[in-house]
């Protein structure tokens, strides 16, 4: 298994461990639907996964994933005050317009929201721009500067202070190393390779 | 749906008919049924027939059947060839056939002609049988659930209790989304494209113009009109007018811009067809006056337009509430007619109202017609929405 599909499996398996069986979940940015379809399978969860590319849909829809193509933004609107048990939001939100607008619409449909990213605070990301004074690469942002779409990159740092202007309530976190496996043991924003969080208002 | 024809095919190629994807020669067959049929409208029918085609075989289970529901001016014949010079095949023949997206080797499709229509199917150029003359204006009210309820007592006729997937674009979703709601157990799956919950008043608006060019023709008579006569300049302004509906700005511009039409069909007169896309129109009209009867097309645009499910059902929600099957909706960027943001919202409804729900969009220029389109995309998303492997994957790390 290479790193990045390794990787990817460890961000399930925890936000596996923070949703409830049988529980109405939804996906913001679900991709192929990998993720919605290992809770399927382990969780029995009922779900929808939102994400704007036609063939990424197909893929859910191969899958037995329910999937809607749009925006995730008008979608929530769609919906009703917790209509959700959990809404997750992993490794989209620095690819957000309106981070916070997202956010708190999200804690409206949901009872509860998981947020995972990758930390750009985590000390190689800053070796690497002190150092090489470029773009940051690396097997998770791999491209080049010009072949990358526009991204907002966010730090445990920038984030908590997010919730706390926003009064938003972090119920639980995850903190991983730059393994993303051994639990991040102090100095988060400086060690931290990435971050999970799981939200209530 | 257009009324253009496909190229003949080059000498010496193998027959289009008996090409291994073309499931080849289809017999319409009719459903004669003999018991009273009550309307929607509590008018009632002493019996009514439904002409219809299939393809494929049933199963043992019988649980392989896919049912395939036409627009305002589709038919029965949706796949195949009636004879081996016909002009062109079914209306969905690309997507239906051996190995096709609807593959015919796997399931069993049956396709019929509206309640209310005139290819064969009973509707106001039928007889009569207490006055020996057609029905005219004095055939029943068509709704959506009278089309729905018909094809039911078809399904019970052809031993079919169960459907693998009931698909339809344009009038079709309607009528696919109709049948989930009224028959939740029998439908395991809803494919509908460009389609609608609710006819809205633009495409209201666009019925009731094609309907007044017939009724303000003299030849529609109060709907009483012989056979091989009625109201043929206003049918086929309607037609005309209603086939803008079904494409678009670009796709016309693409297909016509400004030429002219050749010198050869131009006459003198000044104002007599100088472009193409006027030649185009009035071929659209002629072909339909050929083959559409006025009535039916006065009947079935009524039932389009009477077609809203929130208000029949107190909401969407509501609606959907006895929904058990999954559903597919997939929209048009370019469709105006029932445009993505009415397709989006069946499938926001039937998420709302916990049901399984999808919604996939395909950015064509095509306008409403795009659900018949020749794509790729298109083939393999209905693919995997019909045949999806129940693959249990590995996360074990």
């Amino acid at each position: 298994m290479n790193r990045p599909v390794e990787k990817r499996t460890i961000d399930m398996q925890i936000i596996g461990d923070w949703v409830e069986p049988g529980s109405r979940v939804l996906d913001l940015g679900c991709g192929r639907g990998e993720l919605l379809d290992y809770l399927a399978q382990t969780k029995q969860v009922s779900s929808v996964g939102v994400d704007l590319d036609f063939l990424r849909i197909t893929a859910c829809v191969r899958r037995g994933v329910n999937a809607y193509q749009g925006d995730i933004t008008d979608f929530m609107r769609s919906f009703p005050k917790r209509h959700f048990d959990r809404v997750i939001c992993s490794r989209t939100v620095h690819e957000l317009n309106d981070p916070a607008a997202v956010i708190l619409e999200a804690l409206r449909v949901g009872r509860s929201l998981t947020v995972g990213f990758v930390n750009h605070g985590f000390w190689k990301n800053r070796l690497n721009t002190l150092l090489r004074g470029r773009k940051v690469r690396n097997v998770v942002y791999p491209t080049e500067w010009f072949e990358s779409r526009p991204a907002n990159p966010v730090t445990i740092a920038d984030f908590e202070d997010f919730c706390g202007k926003k009064g938003v309530r972090i119920a639980r976190r995850a903190l991983l190393l730059g393994d993303w496996k051994s639990p991040c043991p102090a100095l988060p924003n400086l060690l931290a390779g990435y971050a999970l969080y799981d939200l209530t208002r | 749906m257009t009324d253009d024809v496909e190229p003949p095919p080059e000498p010496g190629s193998v027959p289009r008919h008996l090409r291994p994807d073309d499931v080849g020669l289809a017999q319409p067959r009719d459903f004669v049924h003999c018991r009273p049929f009550l309307f929607q409208s509590g008018q009632e029918l002493p019996g009514f027939t439904l002409r219809y085609e299939t393809y494929g075989t049933p199963n043992i289970t019988r649980d392989n059947a896919v049912l395939i529901c036409h627009a305002l001016s589709g038919d029965h014949h949706c796949a195949g060839w009636h004879s081996p010079d016909d002009r062109k095949p079914g209306w969905w023949n690309n997507l239906i056939g051996p190995g096709k997206a609807v593959d015919t080797r796997r399931f069993f499709v049956i396709c019929a002609n509206v309640l209310g229509g005139c290819q064969g199917s009973t509707g106001p150029s039928s007889t009569d049988p207490s006055t020996g003359r057609p029905y005219g204006t004095a055939f029943p009210f068509v709704t959506i659930s009278d089309i729905v309820r018909s094809q039911k007592l078809l399904l019970d006729h052809l031993g079919i209790a169960e459907l693998h997937a009931v698909i339809g674009g344009s009038m079709g979703g309607m009528t696919a989304t109709q049948f989930s709601i009224e028959f939740p157990a029998l439908v395991h799956r809803v494919l509908a494209m460009a389609s609608t919950a609710r006819e809205s008043a633009q495409a209201i608006a666009f019925n009731e113009v094609g309907r007044q060019a017939i009724m303000q023709d003299p030849a529609w008579n109060r709907g009483d009109y012989p056979r091989d006569g009625g109201p043929r300049v206003g049918l086929a302004i309607a037609r005309m007018m209603a086939h803008i509906t079904y494409v678009s700005d670009a796709s016309m511009d693409r297909k016509f811009g400004r030429r002219r039409a050749p010198a050869g069909d131009a006459a003198p007169d000044a104002f007599d067809v100088p472009f193409e896309v006027e030649s185009y129109l009035r071929h659209q009209g002629q072909s339909f006056i050929n083959r559409f009867d006025a009535n039916s097309y006065l009947t079935i645009t009524r039932a389009l337009d009477q077609f809203d499910l929130a208000q029949a059902y107190g909401s969407l929600e509501r609606a959907f509430a006895p929904v058990q099957a999954e559903t597919l909706i997939v929209g048009f960027a370019s469709d105006w007619l029932f445009p993505p943001e009415q397709n989006r919202e069946i499938a926001l409804a039937l998420l709302r109202a916990g049901k399984r729900a999808n919604y996939a969009e395909l950015a064509t220029d095509l306008g409403h017609d795009s659900f018949l389109l020749e794509s790729e995309e298109l083939y393999t998303l209905v693919r995997a929405f019909l045949e999806r492997e129940q693959v249990v994957f590995d996360f074990t790390i």
